[in-house]
């Protein structure tokens, strides 16, 4: 299977395929359960053993993203809405205080999920999704360009923050910080643009990097918040970081002046540092569509990039901190899988976010299938 | 730029954003025989003359070299109808907004006034119009505001009283007088005037319907401003089901336009198509609302108002004439005398009402009714996200019963939440979005929801009471930020803080922004230097401005140029001190005339004035039946009584004339109502826009 470098990717299983594309796929985060859609305009929710299929908006559906509690799904469609879909409670169930369990029995009760709300304000395709680390804030975007800040209230309202019209172009993705309140696009201008809240007013732009040579398809922070990565149409994954500058201008990834130090509301916001590129990853051949940053099971450095695209390849780099005290990063390729979906492009990649199942991930592609991985090391490499 | 240029192009959190794709269907209207070319090869010809015709491709070569022998062989080449495509298509679509904004350059900009006047001097008695030219009060505010601050900026020495809307009247008077031959300039404010009137009665008439519950309640309260035409634009073109609510009173603009055309053209002697009239808004959208379909006489064959231009526009007249306005005109500070002749056609000028400076609709109908209530109602405001959201409510002193719940809201992102809210607490929906379709199944677990949520909302009064009015306005801070007003004077020139990685700077902060994008919408839209100049003073005393639409600061400013009292003194001190006075929620009681005491404050302590100088306090509590909201201190200056006595008999001529006007020109039979109708309220058309199968794949 043509694994490479120390780690081999195994397959795990197959979810039963939807019948067009599959576009983005969300682990639960606190259930067994994994939601994916697809341009045959359905969401299918997968146990790990069983699933089923909720037939959706009238179009495609391009991306979904759970709530931190689980229990609320959010999608993304073509018909330019936001869909909010929860699992109606059995009446005799008791499940107030959200005690959630993790054995995951509950994960596929008998309730039906329904659409208990509509984000309505997108003037054209809707492309992403994503709920804030508190799942207090849900941040969407779309073709018109524009990225829209919404706040979750009770009973299934919610509230517009903000309406961000900085891109220039579609706006493709959109990632919140792991445990900040700021949020990440990304555009088909190619660039990346950074939002947080000024209390006394609005959402605003508080900087932009710019870099990829393409489309930017897909954002992921790492774990800690500190980086940023990003997948492009320019065929590479480049990695971003804050870092505060003792030495104004010309600062670049090579300059050990700075030091990379985590983004906060209040830093971004009084701006005493800067965005730098720290690495560029560019051994896919085909455009990237999808990053994702897990934790890794190996217990230390930053975790685990998977990245996946047009080339039809899995790779999964192992990402350290330099030793020196150089803020560039030089993310070793652990492992890679070839024709991962056949011929076609993988669409998405996603980490397993649950507790214990750090080496597992999975991909949604072009044949419509998705699929579960997991990371194992080599026999030859040993472990790490 | 045009058509909310400001409002439509990159870098602002908060407005519309163009679509992509026209929305003007392509009709064939004569159907041709369809078999005829069926399975054949055609091409389509253009011939000398513009046309089009669908020819067999065999044919087309030979057609080509001859195109007059398309018209003798009409059975070689069938001739296509040609697409037309219209302003109010364009304006309505926004879909390819350059072209739009090229259209709209030519047809309402201050070329096409220079043009009529041009054309006006030569022409002939027959053909002559008669050129009025009406300015709204907030481009008053904003050449008054870029006049004051560039006067700071010039004399660092000693600070300058600031100069008024009334002096800025003046001088644009007579910059319309000597330069362009305009010799009847009028501010909107007496339009307004009527048009909070209609207002008033619209929403009674509303509040009655409401009422009677069922059916006739439908989509009566709340009642939503109409004035603001970027509002109408968007709830027509995304939120149909929003249309029902917005008041069918026209705006200050259209009211003019009938008072101008209608009643003041009379008098003259004009018949409306021999006036020639000129709006000066601070918003670009104004343009568009002048070119609706209502708003065209047929009898005439012409518009209400003839050409809107923005302020920005204006200033760059009296560039391009050489027309200094920061030197005073003879006799700016004089009081205006009042019309003493009953057939006299004089306006009122400058016409303060109480509330916003977006045209204080709100406010109007507060005061309404607190003047009618049987009890003394108190009035209390509440700041809800943020300065551009607030909520009003009415209570009876005592049982604390609501009587009125309204908000005032601005902004595109708070627009949303209003209609998301009104949508909700009404029952009405978009039936476009998957909600809508899914009606029958995951529809109904959403009803079980909020039922078992508890959100009915039958029960009068409390917390939950619904809204009976929102005053909407799509621009952050209302009409005085208008897209279409001068651009921020910057005291300092500012360092150029922003670097490539957009390093966050003081600009931030205010929301000022930025050289990288300006040259990026400048690219868009070549005109944009002509139609958004730079102002005339700030380039004189060589203020650096590279702020752009939407500084806060800026706008606070404006506002309280916007407030500063007319005639006399600019208003200082004293305001300064009733706030403080007022604040901490200390209640005022007063039995004088309603709203006409003192100068009116602003709406709120939202409002750029309350902030400055009242600092953060609570809002305010005022209340008293008489609707006094204004603070009368014990040692008012005698300037202070004597710009009392004259608003106030400003406000009686104001009403007295009100009821001339329409009298005049509803008359007082039977047709009196349907009259009214015509000449002070308009309708709304929901825009067919299912774009979907344009919808590229991602």
């Amino acid at each position: 299977m043509a694994a490479q470098g120390t780690h081999e990717v195994q397959p795990l299983a197959d979810l039963e395929s939807h019948s067009d594309r599959a576009w983005n796929l969300a682990w639960n985060p606190k259930h067994p359960l994994i939601a994916s859609c697809s341009a045959d305009k359905t969401v299918r929710l997968s146990s790990y053993a069983s699933s089923s299929g909720n037939t959706l908006a009238p179009k495609t559906v391009r991306a979904v993203a759970w709530s931190p509690s689980g229990k609320t799904l959010a999608t993304a469609s073509f018909d330019s809405n936001v869909g909010i879909w929860e699992q109606e409670q059995d009446e005799d169930e008791d499940d107030e205080d959200g005690d959630v369990d993790m054995t995951g029995q509950k994960g596929l009760g008998n309730g039906e999920w329904e659409c208990i709300g509509t984000l309505e304000g997108h003037e054209t395709e809707c492309k992403s999704v994503a709920y804030s680390s508190t799942g207090t804030l849900l941040a969407s975007c779309s073709r018109d360009k524009s990225v829209w800040i919404w706040e979750v209230q009770p009973d299934a309202e919610f509230e517009c923050m903000g309406v961000l019209l900085e891109h220039s172009q579609d706006v493709k993705c959109v990632a919140w910080h792991p445990h900040e309140e700021i949020l990440a696009s990304g555009s088909y201008d190619d660039t990346i643009k950074l939002y947080v809240d000024d209390p006394s007013d609005d959402w605003y732009c508080f900087t932009t990097l710019k870099g990829h040579e393409s489309t930017v398809w897909s954002i992921a922070w790492s774990p800690c918040g500190r980086y940023l990565a990003s997948a492009s149409d320019d065929k590479t994954v480049r990695i971003w970081a804050y870092a505060a500058a003792a030495s104004d201008g010309g600062a670049d990834s090579k300059n050990k002046v700075l030091q990379v130090k985590p983004p906060s509301v209040i830093s971004s916001s009084q701006g005493d540092g800067r965005w730098v590129q720290v690495a560029v990853l560019d051994s896919h051949e085909r455009s990237v569509y999808s990053v994702s940053w897990g934790k890794g099971n190996n217990g230390s450095g930053l975790g685990w990039l998977a990245s996946a695209g047009g080339d039809g390849t899995i790779r999964v780099w192992d990402v350290q901190e330099s030793e020196d005290s150089s803020i560039a990063l030089n993310p070793k390729l652990i492992a890679s899988y070839p024709e991962a979906h056949g011929v076609f492009d993988v669409n998405c990649v996603s980490w397993n976010p649950r507790a214990g199942m750090e080496d597992v991930f999975a991909t949604a592609a072009d044949d419509g299938s998705v699929k579960i991985w997991r990371i194992n090391p080599s026999k030859e490499a040993g472990s790490d | 730029m045009a058509f909310s240029g400001a409002l439509t192009l990159t870098d602002l959190n908060d407005f519309i954003s163009p679509s992509q794709a026209c929305i003007k269907p392509v009709e064939q209207a004569d159907k041709k025989p369809e078999e005829k070319y069926v399975g054949a090869k055609t091409e389509i010809v253009v011939d000398s003359s513009g046309s089009y015709y669908e020819v067999a491709s065999e044919g087309a070569v030979q057609l080509n070299n001859t195109s007059a022998q398309i018209d003798n062989e009409g059975s070689t080449g069938t001739k296509l109808e040609q697409a037309q495509i219209s302003l109010n298509d364009c304006l309505a679509c926004s879909g390819c907004i350059t072209s739009a904004e090229s259209i709209l350059i030519t047809l309402q900009s201050h070329a096409e006034v220079f043009t009529f006047l041009d054309s006006n001097k030569d022409a002939t008695e027959d053909t002559k119009k008669l050129p009025v030219l009406s300015i709204a009060p907030q481009p008053l505010a904003s050449l008054a505001a870029s006049l004051t601050a560039s006067a700071c900026s010039s004399s660092s020495s000693s600070a300058a009283p600031p100069i008024t809307p009334h002096q800025v009247l003046r001088r644009v008077q007579a910059f319309c007088r000597e330069a362009l031959g305009i010799a009847h300039v009028f501010d909107t404010t007496f339009a307004r005037h009527l048009a909070l009137r209609e207002h008033l009665l619209e929403f009674e008439e509303r509040k009655a319907k409401d009422k009677l519950g069922g059916e006739a309640a439908q989509g009566q309260l709340p009642m939503l401003a109409s004035a603001c035409p970027g509002w109408i634009c968007y709830a027509e073109k995304a939120h149909s089901e929003m249309l029902p609510f917005i008041s069918r009173t026209k705006s200050p603009q259209q009211v003019m336009g009938t008072l101008v055309k209608e009643w003041m053209g009379k008098h003259a002697g004009f018949t409306p198509d021999k006036v020639y009239h000129v709006s000066v808004m601070p918003c670009y959208d104004k343009k568009l609302e002048a070119s609706r379909q209502d708003f065209y006489n047929d009898v005439y064959s012409t518009r209400d108002v003839d050409c809107v231009i923005t302020t920005g526009e204006l200033e760059l007249m009296m560039r391009e004439k050489g027309w200094d306005l920061a030197q005073p005109v003879p006799g700016e500070l004089d009081e205006e005398a009042e019309a003493v002749n009953a057939e006299s056609t004089a306006l009122p000028e400058l016409i303060q009402h109480a509330g916003s400076s977006s045209g204080s609709y709100l406010m109007s109908i507060i005061e309404h009714l607190q003047r009618e209530s049987a009890v003394p109602l108190t009035l209390s405001s509440k700041i809800m996200r943020n300065a551009d959201y607030e909520e009003f409510t009415l209570t009876v002193a005592g049982s604390g019963k609501t009587v009125f719940k309204g908000a005032k809201c601005y902004g595109f992102r708070n627009l949303q939440n209003v209609v998301r809210k009104v949508g909700r607490e009404r029952g009405v929906r978009t039936a476009g979005g998957a909600a809508g379709r899914l009606a029958g199944r995951a529809g109904a677990g959403v009803g079980r929801r909020l039922k078992k949520a508890g959100g009915g909302g039958d029960e009068d009064g409390g917390k939950d009471k619904q809204y009976d009015y929102v005053e909407v306005m799509a621009c952050p801070g209302g009409c005085v930020n208008g897209g279409g007003q001068l651009k921020p004077i910057l005291p300092k020139p500012q360092e150029s803080g922003a670097d490539e990685e957009g390093y966050p700077r003081d600009w931030v902060q205010t929301g000022v922004v930025l050289p990288e994008n300006e040259t990026e919408m400048g690219a868009t839209t070549a005109p944009r230097a002509d139609v958004d100049p730079p102002s005339v003073a700030a380039i004189e005393s060589g203020v650096v401005m590279n702020a752009k639409w939407g500084d806060k600061d800026w706008t606070r400013r404006v506002e309280a140029a916007y407030w500063l009292d007319g005639s006399l003194e600019p208003m200082g001190q004293a305001g300064v001190q009733c706030d403080e006075e007022g604040s901490g929620g200390a209640e005022i009681k007063m039995n004088g005339g309603p709203h006409d005491l003192d100068a009116p404050p602003p709406l709120g302590p939202s409002a750029a004035r309350g902030r400055a100088m009242g600092g953060g306090r609570e809002g305010p509590t005022v209340s008293g039946r008489a609707g006094g909201r204004v603070n009368v201190k014990s040692d008012a200056t005698s300037a202070e009584r004597r710009r009392s006595a004259q608003r106030i008999r400003k406000k009686r001529w104001a009403e007295k004339l009100a009821d001339r006007v329409l009298k005049e020109l509803c008359g007082s039979d039977d047709d009196a109502v349907k009259n009214r109708q015509r000449f002070f309220r308009t309708e709304y058309h929901a825009v067919e826009s299912d774009v979907g199968g344009l919808a590229v794949k991602w």
